[in-house]
């Protein structure tokens, strides 16, 4: 099993050298992601963050820390919690500090390597500036980025575990956000039951039910939720109707180009299990009330052209719905849900 | 290993040509005048003045004698930003400065930058990545917006508006260049009654970057 895994590491060598070529050196023990050797490339360009166990730990600890808020009150993990596929459960809309509440609902963090843009309308285009969002929104953490700094460098732990990154106490934006990086770039799922039947390990299998639903799809959902990672990355208007008190029109905002108007991005369907409620704006609550969506979209519900579903929804009917959403459960890693390595660090 | 690579390296400073510091010395100014930050002049007042400028080159007709790949956080509160050295080889005759006004798209979609790039400098937009090219904030009676505030940050980097903008400008041989920006070109260019603000990515954003192109000049 171990040789079918990818383990992105830099040796010595190669990793002094970086460190001659960049402004803040990166010292420590060189920390070794694993995925599959089926899946893509990251898009993640790891030479100019190499990931180290220091760096890792010490993403880690902001994530879990609310000195990232204005008033110390909310954590990157206030809204991304381990445990349910790091996404804010129960919320439709995430709320920030003073009870703020924001206009889309939290995206689970997964396989953020593979990301190439970041946010529901991907408005972000790096993972390294993605937390300057939520750090700044004023719904959100409400803060500002020179002055997160400012109280990482006053506090007492921060400055010495930065130096044992970046070989000096100097705590920067850059340094910052490259840990927040580390961190969340080891968020991969890859142990689900799918993923367990897909590399064919001994006393794994689909039950019929699952095969069907599989089966089902790649036919109606795989076009757009791609295997290995679920989704493809790109947006488009589903045909869900515009939520009248968010007038929210997604990609449009970005591009101001008609073709993204109310475009929002694929989501990964990996642990959908547990990343409820869904949509862009959180508004089903379960797996079905999805599927009845996307079954029951008609033709003419929009005159763009570009309108994903111009020919009507997916056809499938009531067994064919409950045989995807055995297939879709078969998504839940429960390795990754419950890693200890992802929880708060206890000190 | 350790030894030959520093041998290496002082082999090649050795060996390369020597150098002198060149001054680029940028000067914002307001009907000639040096810019003072705050004070009203010509019916306006600036209080914000920064910009990127990057990537300097010094051109002998068609030909590239010196090149820079880095960034300058040009900032008028900060008189070191004023300032930029360029190691320049000696005897390095030119006759034109190249610039780029603001920041390429390949740095904008690298992630988190360091130095003058670092995104606590106020010129990075969190909610639609990128970096804001050319900010200039201040007050004008010809405002209709609160206090008579103007306020300009320019950026944009995906296509159809991108708003770097590369700025080339005659120059004389010398060992310091006097870049003038000449703001009230820029301000009062505008009609500030209709535009007073533009802070976001879009087809305005890339008129009034051209326009900021338009206001630079090396003293002759």
């Amino acid at each position: 099993m171990k040789n079918k895994f990818i383990h992105i590491a830099f040796p010595g060598l190669l990793l002094a050298l970086l460190g001659l070529a960049a402004a803040a050196p990166h010292l420590g023990e060189v920390f070794t992601l694993k995925y599959p050797e089926s899946w893509p490339q990251p898009v993640y360009d790891f030479q100019k963050n190499p990931l180290t166990k220091e760096g890792v730990a010490l993403g880690r600890k902001l994530f879990y820390d609310p000195i990232l808020s204005r008033d110390s009150t909310i954590s990157c993990s206030s809204c991304h919690l381990s445990y349910t596929a790091f996404t804010h459960v129960d919320h439709a809309l995430s709320h920030g500090i003073h009870d703020s509440i924001g206009t889309r609902n939290s995206p689970a963090l997964v396989n953020l390597a593979w990301s190439w843009s970041f946010m529901w309308d991907g408005a972000v285009n790096h993972l390294d500036v993605q937390a300057l969002a939520p750090i700044t929104h004023p719904a959100e953490m409400g803060e500002d980025l020179a002055h997160v700094v400012e109280k990482l460098q006053a506090t007492e732990s921060y400055p010495n575990l930065f130096a044992g990154v970046y070989g000096d106490e100097k705590i920067t934006g850059e340094r910052l956000l490259k840990a927040l990086a580390q961190f969340q770039l080891t968020l991969v799922s890859c142990n689900s039951k799918y993923d367990q039947v897909m590399r064919g390990e001994p006393g794994i299998e689909f039950s019929e039910q699952e095969k069907r639903g599989y089966e089902l799809f790649k036919l109606n959902c795989a076009s757009c939720h791609a295997e290995p990672l679920f989704t493809n990355g790109e947006f488009y208007h589903t045909g869900l109707p515009m939520d009248s008190l968010l007038q929210d029109e997604g990609r449009f905002n970005l591009t101001l180009d008609e073709r993204d108007w109310r475009a929002f991005k694929v989501p990964s369907l990996r642990n959908i299990e547990f990343s409820y409620p869904y949509m862009h704006d959180g508004r089903f609550k379960k797996l079905y009330q999805v599927l009845n969506h996307y079954t029951t979209i008609r033709p003419g519900v929009s005159n763009l052209p570009y309108y994903k579903f111009a020919k009507g929804g997916i056809s499938l009917d009531e067994r064919g719905k409950v045989d995807v959403i055995a297939f879709l459960l078969t998504l839940t890693d429960r390795e990754f849900l419950f890693n200890p390595e992802f929880a708060f660090p206890k000190e | 290993m350790r030894f030959s690579l520093l041998f290496l390296i002082l082999l090649s400073a050795a060996l390369s040509p020597k150098a002198q510091d060149l001054v680029l010395r940028i000067h914002p100014r307001v009907q000639g005048q040096e810019l003072e930050l705050g004070k009203e002049t010509e019916g306006f007042q600036v209080e914000t003045l920064r910009f990127y400028l990057g990537k300097i080159s010094l051109w002998k007709g068609n030909k590239m004698v010196f090149q820079e790949d880095n960034y300058h956080l040009i900032d008028a509160e900060k008189p070191a930003s004023l300032e930029i050295s360029l190691n320049v080889p000696t005897n390095r005759a030119f006759d034109h400065l190249q610039f780029e006004l603001g920041v390429d798209s390949l740095t904008n979609v690298s992630g988190a930058m360091g130095g003058d790039l670092d995104p606590t400098l106020g010129m990075y937009w969190a909610w639609n990545s990128g970096y804001i090219n050319f900010k200039l904030e201040g007050r004008s009676p010809a405002s209709p917006a609160r206090d008579h505030a103007f306020e300009f940050h320019l950026g944009g980097y995906l296509p159809p508006f991108a708003t770097v903008q590369t700025v080339r400008l005659p120059c004389k041989t010398s060992p310091r260049i006097h870049l003038r920006v000449d703001l009230d070109q820029f301000v009062t260019g505008l009609d500030l009654s209709k535009q007073a603000r533009v802070m976001s990515p879009g087809a305005e954003a890339v008129e009034l970057s051209q326009k900021a192109a338009q206001i630079f000049s090396c003293e002759e």
